[in-house]
């Protein structure tokens, strides 16, 4: 699995965060996302496709 | 005319769709209640929820940073102490009382009163200003004195945040941005509006929720880890916010089969969308296990709430609290007559009185 992200329609919600803590943060600075792990392992492939879902702005990828 | 989005996965899409604009111009409310008159004047500056990208995001990241998931967390042993100190009270009256005047309206009152760095010694007249303006049963003159009353303690705050800025949202912004007192006033009322009635409501009427549905109730007592879906279902079930979000299409386009026009009022129906039957099972059930996490109560797309992590915190924190304090509690009423908010943009009660 290769997840990316398009940062510049990030609002910031932090619901990714929440949902796969171990793939993504958040920017102190303006709150928009940070992509920890480009390529996580297959444990991680529900959560991050709950967070291609709930993201707002549909900025994840997952490719 | 205009159009109305009920399905939840069409709301998504019109609510991330920028071609559907949030500027005022032309937007109008389907129905004529308080609070939803739409200003068609130019911009106000730093009410960022009238605006689209770039000018939007502009703003949006600048306050982001004061709602991040690590920055909520950290407050939650403050927010829980504001609820401890709400319940002794209400505890020591000891008789029934209305739970929205005792805890649901000044538990999110007090939170933001300290985001936005208001000393306590005027946070009784700020709670007194934003009743009034929130109230049903205001005169025109009652709100406008509110309004004045209002404006001149938010431009107190912000020359004294100016002068000696502190660790809350606005000492930050006026060190670490370049926002206007202007906008900083605006983004200020944002706050209020977006912050303070939808989590009264949410407090009072989700109450009323669980007493209602008392086999809901008792799943949750036996099972406090239940809770924060309680919380994601309450959301989904009240949808709080009854009318908007409300775009407009900034130009001529083909959307799902059919043409929009330029300039056609779209407005997005949450409560619709969040019973969805394609989107929920038995939608109109309140199942606090269903794990209701899709919903649409805090909107999407760019201007989806900015403060969702802080109300699901204080949510959390305030039903679980309240209900742990209060082993036995009650309607103090029948449940027919408790009143509720039938003509205004967010749903709610009007007094819940309780007893244990």
């Amino acid at each position: 699995m290769r997840i990316e992200i398009d940062k510049d329609l990030c609002c910031g919600a932090g619901t990714c965060v929440l949902l796969a803590p171990d793939v993504f943060d958040q920017n102190d600075e303006d709150g928009t996302v940070i992509l920890l792990d480009a390529t996580p392992g297959a444990e991680q492939r529900a959560a991050v496709e709950e967070a291609v879902v709930r993201c707002p702005t549909a900025v994840i990828s997952i490719m | 005319m205009g159009r109305l989005v009920t399905g939840l996965q069409t709301a998504r899409t019109v609510l991330g769709d920028t071609r559907f604009s949030s500027l005022p111009a032309g937007k109008r409310s389907p129905v004529k209640v308080p609070g939803s008159e739409l200003s068609t004047d130019a911009l106000p500056p730093g009410m960022f929820v009238n605006m689209d990208p770039p000018e939007h995001t502009r703003y949006r990241r600048l306050l982001s940073k004061h709602f991040t998931i690590r920055r909520v967390r950290e407050l939650r042993p403050r927010i829980q102490e504001m609820t401890d100190r709400l319940l002794d009270e209400m505890e020591s009256a000891d008789g029934p009382v209305d739970l929205v005047q005792a805890f649901a309206k000044p538990l999110p009152t007090l939170v933001t009163s300290e985001l936005l760095g208001l000393p306590e010694t005027d946070r009784a007249q700020f709670g007194q200003h934003v009743d009034v303006l929130f109230s049903l049963s205001s005169s025109g003159e009652e709100m406008q004195q509110s309004m004045m009353g209002l404006g001149g303690m938010l431009h107190a705050l912000i020359a004294a945040a100016r002068k000696d800025p502190g660790p809350d949202i606005l000492g930050r912004l006026t060190v670490e941005t370049d926002l206007t007192d202007e906008e900083l006033l605006g983004i200020t009322i944002v706050l209020l509006i977006a912050g303070l009635e939808t989590t009264t409501n949410m407090l009072a009427l989700g109450t009323y929720a669980l007493l209602r549905h008392p086999e809901q109730l008792a799943a949750l007592r036996a099972d406090w880890s239940l809770m924060d879906d309680a919380v994601e279902e309450l959301l989904r079930y009240l949808s709080v916010v009854q009318i908007g979000p409300i775009r407009v299409a900034a130009e001529d386009f083909e959307f799902e089969g059919q043409s929009i026009r330029k300039g056609e009022v779209v407005t997005v129906s949450l409560p619709a969308a969040n019973r969805d039957p394609l989107g929920f099972d038995d939608p109109d059930s309140l199942d606090i296990r269903r794990g209701a996490t899709r919903h649409v109560a805090f909107g999407s797309g760019p201007h989806q709430c900015m403060g969702h992590h802080l109300a699901r915190l204080e949510l959390s924190i305030g039903y679980e609290s309240l209900l742990r304090r209060f082993p036995r509690l009650e309607l103090a009423v029948p449940a027919e007559e408790v009143g509720t908010r039938e003509m205004m943009v967010t749903y709610g009660v009007l007094g819940l009185p309780v007893r244990w």
